[in-house]
């Protein structure tokens, strides 16, 4: 009935405070789940694109022993090829496999150099530059010079390491490592950029030099330490993974290389997994919250308005048609606090989206193994805040049946005798 | 013509270990067209005889007849349409509702009939609200009346969807006596124009007089039953 609704819409405006203070504690418990689930979510995307971009790929294919050995960044387990063939021919067979867009391959060492007072220890991650810049879009982390070129001795590194080993983009460092066959080298590299990413690894551990020359000085020709696979979309890797483990097998070569999936990788994206489903409970429970507001209003109301409900009831209103009046008034305070709150929670989202929240001082102390940027970028997005919005209005509308149902159950003789 | 027909008409309250009676096989009739007054001491059951004519609480005992139906057999929903479509009540303290307008107050009773397209409803409204002497003020809510304009609200309301019984609880206990002349001569006058049976359960000595039938109850029981000319 459009005249109930009416009327619903009407009573709102008797305690236009109450009214005001039940829409704001919708509004503001809407926008923090807004705001937290953006940021919750921004962080485990950032979180899982970043493992992606600089550890794993979507699959990562490596040898068995370099599985239990990597964090010693050895050199005797390499990717060569299957079955005989070169390395060459194993990246075209992968870029042959359905839902394999790309396939990238790393050279990863142990390296340091020499400052006047310590020895700064590196990783030195020998890449195709062409290629890592359209998977990872390192560019973009370039604060200064460019990517090193195939053919030269040329190194990018990460403003922190730079400072740590006290050089600048245009100068040159002597990088002392092992080669393949346990020899020590030290090979003098041109410095021709810096990047700075938030990246604990990146700013402050890794370089960056051609594939080509890392191979050379290694004595790794044809070698690499891992090939990633990289699809169109991370959500493919269930499908891709298996052609790429039949690959594997039909080579015979299953017995030697590991293919793994991204979440194989990292037991932080699995926790994170979890996190998101508790995190959605917790959403429930902050709009819960301002429930107990809302519910305590509406028992108010109904306690104000025995004696209209029981007139009401006399005129001939139906127990549901005042249960139907009670959920529109909880319904519309409902979707107006929803709203607001959807709204202003989608604004702070938005501007943080853009600018990052800066948690440098914070992570300071972590890992560099763990790749995290420290700079978080919440996820704006309409599903965010039509999710929260709608979180918001069902959450209020189904709380309300609570003050609705005892409006309903009054008998009329009992509320015109109050 | 009777329209409502009460026989061995008991209420009993269970208050825990109590049973409280409030009515005691009331026998009575009421022909269309009444104009009666119900009469009698505090905790007489004037009220429980009201809200059980009204269709608003069921008898212990007994049996009501309303305009040929028995009320005994009707569900919540069946009575709850029986007061929607054929009795209307006016309060004591009026109960209008504060955020509508004379107006609206009105039409709620009519809306929920359901039977009348919009243009008919506020013909319907604005007529009775004329014949209770409230032209010009049907756009004031409850707050910007005064005390007999609301209760003339409140007489609007039960008459628009033209019931075939209205019931009056104390209709001029919050009136002074001017006031409650005319909202009595406004019922009285609804009386004779559209023939509606008028019941009031009463104190007051000038809805007394007004009356063309009193009944008196005394101890849930008919103690007196009079009817003048």
């Amino acid at each position: 009935m459009g005249f109930l609704a009416r009327l619903a819409f009407k009573n709102l405006f008797r305690h236009k405070l109450r009214t005001f203070v039940s829409i704001i504690a919708i509004a503001f418990s809407v926008m923090v789940v807004v705001f937290a689930r953006g940021y919750v979510v921004g962080l485990i995307d950032n979180l899982t694109l970043e493992h992606i971009q600089y550890d794993s790929g979507h699959i990562k294919l490596i040898t068995h022993e370099y599985r239990d050995e990597q964090r010693l960044l050895p050199l005797n387990y390499p990717v060569d090829g299957l079955g005989g063939g070169g390395l060459d021919e194993m990246i075209t067979a992968l870029e042959n496999v359905e839902g394999v867009a790309m396939v990238v391959p790393r050279l990863k060492f142990g390296a340091m150099v020499s400052t006047e007072d310590e020895l700064v220890t590196m990783g030195g991650w020998g890449v195709d530059p062409e290629l890592e810049t359209a998977f990872t879009g390192i560019e973009d982390y370039l604060v200064e010079g460019r990517m090193p070129q195939p053919g030269r001795l040329e190194v990018l590194m990460g403003t922190a390491l730079l400072e740590k080993i006290n050089r600048r983009v245009g100068e040159k460092v002597t990088i002392v490592f092992n080669t393949a066959f346990n020899s020590l080298r030290g090979v003098t590299f041109n410095i021709v950029g810096r990047t700075k990413s938030g990246i604990k690894l990146l700013d402050e551990v890794v370089f960056y030099l051609p594939l080509d020359q890392a191979q050379r000085l290694l004595e790794m020709d044809g070698q690499v330490t891992e090939l990633l696979l990289v699809t169109p979309d991370k959500k493919l890797v269930l499908q891709v993974l298996p052609r790429v483990q039949a690959l594997l097998a039909e080579y015979g070569e299953d017995g030697r290389y590991l293919a793994l999936s991204y979440k194989e990788t990292s037991d932080l994206i699995f926790f994170m997994d979890i996190a998101k489903l508790i995190y959605n409970q917790i959403y429930i429970f902050l709009v819960l919250l301002a429930c107990i507001v809302v519910v305590n209003t509406m028992l108010m109301i109904v306690k104000e308005r025995t004696r209209e409900i029981g007139m009401m009831s006399a005129l001939g209103l139906e127990s549901k048609d005042i249960m139907r009046l009670f959920l529109t008034e909880g319904a519309i305070m409902g979707v107006t606090g929803s709203l607001i709150g959807a709204v202003c929670g989608s604004l702070i989202n938005g501007y943080f989206a853009k600018n990052g929240i800066d948690f440098s001082a914070a992570t300071s102390g972590f890992s560099s193994e763990v790749i995290f940027n420290s700079i978080v970028y919440p996820l704006s997005s309409p599903g965010n805040t039509i999710f929260a919005f709608f979180l918001g209005v069902v959450i209020v509308t189904i709380a309300c049946v609570i003050p609705a149902r005892r409006a309903a159950r009054l008998e009329p003789t009992e509320a015109m005798r109050v | 013509m009777a329209l409502l027909e009460m026989r061995g008409l008991t209420k009993i309250y269970d208050q825990g270990k109590i049973e409280v009676p409030a009515l005691r096989g009331i026998d009575l009739t009421v022909e269309k067209g009444e104009f009666t007054t119900i009469f009698g001491p505090s905790g007489s059951g004037k009220t429980t005889l009201l809200n059980l004519i009204g269709c608003l609480d069921r008898p212990t005992a007994g049996t009501i007849i309303f305009d040929g139906q028995e009320l005994g057999g009707l569900d919540k929903k069946d009575l709850a349409m029986i007061r929607r479509h054929h009795v209307g009540f006016v309060f004591q303290s009026y109960n209008l509702i504060p955020v509508l307008t004379a107006y609206e107050n009105v039409e709620f009773a009519i809306r929920l009939v359901n039977k009348y397209d919009k243009k008919e409803i506020r013909e319907r409204v604005m007529r009775i609200l004329e014949a209770v002497g409230l032209a010009g003020l049907e756009n004031r809510k409850p707050n910007e009346l005064s005390g007999g304009q609301k209760q003339r609200v409140a007489i609007a309301r039960a008459l628009v969807k033209e019931p075939k019984l209205v019931l009056a609880d104390e209709p001029s206990a919050n009136l002074d006596s001017k006031t409650s002349e005319e909202v009595l001569q406004v019922m009285a006058k609804m009386n004779r124009e559209l023939g509606t049976t008028f019941i009031f359960s009463t104190h007051d000595p000038l809805v007394m007089e007004y009356a063309r039938r009193l009944i008196e109850i005394r101890d849930g029981q008919v103690a007196k039953d009079q009817r003048r000319e």
